[in-house]
């Protein structure tokens, strides 16, 4: 063998060892490489260009009405937490929006003081200072007007606001954690709401692999999760009302469940068909862990979830155009079960305070 | 002479009193944004919203008096019109987009029209 033919099969070796190595670590195709999900594909160019759009936001969103403020932040923590803001004093915020169950929890509908199961599944609340319409129907505009919401339902925490502001004045220690966070004001539902406000804006996210993959780490996630990406994109559909770095549009839509519940539709003429059976995009963050899904928990799985969305729901008026069958393959369907779970941040932790 | 000038004089009276002229104007839709309209507009004048968008929207209108106009469903590339009815501070909203909101001012129907 010559020299010359000896290099060149030490060249061929290496590059094929380089190359095996490389697919056995799942790094997959380098950084700036097109990537093709069976029939979608995408190049390396319209990928980053689609990633700017998922980048998450420098700063938290405080509204001038309700500055930020470290103590208000605590005293809606311990508010959250506390129990006594139910009438029966047995249910807190946090009995639904439980932090050890991704905020929600893990229930097709929730339940409040009565026992009776409510209409609807409880969402999660982290993120929900970007949120411009609250409630699963919408139906308040802000964290200040949804606090009150299930302080007083009758069937979550049943508590009157005037039964609440004097149950609070009762408690001495709340006399004084209001006094530092809102000095010569008398303590009341509207003070209380406004740190409870404070507090949920200050559920942020954890960064996930997604995440790290958007800031540039291209090996953060799998092959088949960036597959899954361009599939969520494209062929799936899903971007479509699943989008931005909440993977929420923060709108409505009637995705063609079968419920008696209209949602949307009780708060709009009844000529505007489309509202009927519209209920607000959740956010897919931690939606791996965060089942069952859909507004009314009906489906237990993912995989149900996908099923659905391939059928396209059912057909009727008030359906969303967005909603359309998609065909996906069972590797198409894999790769986006495994983007999904690249949305899994670390848990957003949280210890329940010490009551006053 | 007398009879050009009565049919002169009857003219101008009838042109004053007829309706008064009503412009067009459109507004786009861009994704989650609608882009003002710039030239003032009066009740009596026809909005076209024009969904140049990717997504399908449902506008409403709401009047100073607190009466609605809703426009139907509108999917891309889809243009619908309406007549603005009430003069006075205006919202512009999407029903399935909350987050799209536009304030209008209309002038009353005796304001001179837009330029």
């Amino acid at each position: 063998m010559t020299f010359r033919r000896a290099l060149l099969c030490s060249i061929v070796v290496s590059s094929v060892a380089v190359f095996l190595a490389a697919i056995a670590r799942g790094n997959g195709p380098l950084p700036g490489v097109e990537i093709s999900a069976g029939p979608a594909q995408m190049s390396a160019a319209a990928i980053d260009e689609l990633k700017a759009k998922f980048r998450r936001p420098a700063a938290i969103p405080f509204p001038k009405s309700n500055p930020f403020d470290e103590k208000k932040k605590d005293l809606g923590r311990t508010l959250f937490f506390d129990p006594r803001l139910s009438v029966t004093g047995t249910v807190s915020c946090a009995s639904c929006h439980n932090p050890n169950l991704a905020w929600s929890d893990g229930l097709e509908r929730g339940v409040g003081v009565t026992g009776i199961p409510l209409p609807r599944r409880t969402p999660g609340i982290v993120d929900a200072a970007w949120l411009t319409a609250l409630m699963w129907d919408g139906r308040a505009d802000t964290l200040e007007q949804q606090a009150a919401l299930p302080i007083t339902a009758e069937h979550e925490m049943g508590m009157p606001l005037d039964v609440l502001t004097k149950r609070l004045n009762e408690i001495d220690g709340y006399k004084t954690l209001f006094e530092a966070v809102f000095p010569g004001k008398e303590i009341n539902a509207k003070t209380a709401i406004a740190a409870l406000a404070t507090y949920e804006r200050s559920l942020v996210s954890n960064k996930s692999s997604f995440d790290r993959w958007i800031d540039g780490d291209e090996l953060a996630i799998a092959p088949a999760a960036r597959r899954g990406f361009v599939v969520f994109n494209t062929t799936g559909r899903c971007n479509k009302c699943h989008s931005g770095w909440r993977f929420t549009d923060d709108s409505f839509h009637d995705i063609g469940l079968r419920s008696e519940d209209i949602g949307r539709g009780k708060f709009a003429p009844p000529s505007v068909t489309i509202m009927k059976h519209a209920f607000k995009t959740p956010s897919l963050r931690n939606a791996r862990i965060s089942g069952p899904y859909m507004h009314d928990g009906s489906m237990k799985t993912m995989e149900e979830v996908l099923d659905h969305y391939e059928k396209g729901g059912e057909l009727r008026p008030s359906l969303s155009p967005e909603m359309k069958p998609v065909k996906l393959s069972r590797q198409e369907k894999d790769d986006l079960v495994a983007f999904l779970e690249t949305l899994i941040g670390p848990p957003l932790a949280e210890k329940s305070p010490e009551l006053p | 002479m007398r009879v050009i000038r009565t049919l002169i004089i009857a003219c101008v009276v009838v042109l004053s009193c007829g309706p008064a002229y009503s412009a067009e104007h459109t507004l786009v839709m861009h994704h989650m944004e609608l882009e003002e309209v710039t030239a003032p507009v009066r009740a009596g004048d026809v909005i076209i919203f024009d969904n140049r968008s990717d997504m399908t929207h449902n506008l409403y209108v709401i009047y100073s008096d607190g009466t609605v106009d809703n426009l139907d469903t509108q999917v891309p590339g889809m243009q619908r019109k309406l007549t603005l009815r009430v003069a006075g501070p205006a919202v512009i909203k999407c029903w399935i987009h909350p987050i799209i909101r536009l304030e209008m001012e209309i002038g009353s129907q005796d304001m001179p029209p837009a330029p």
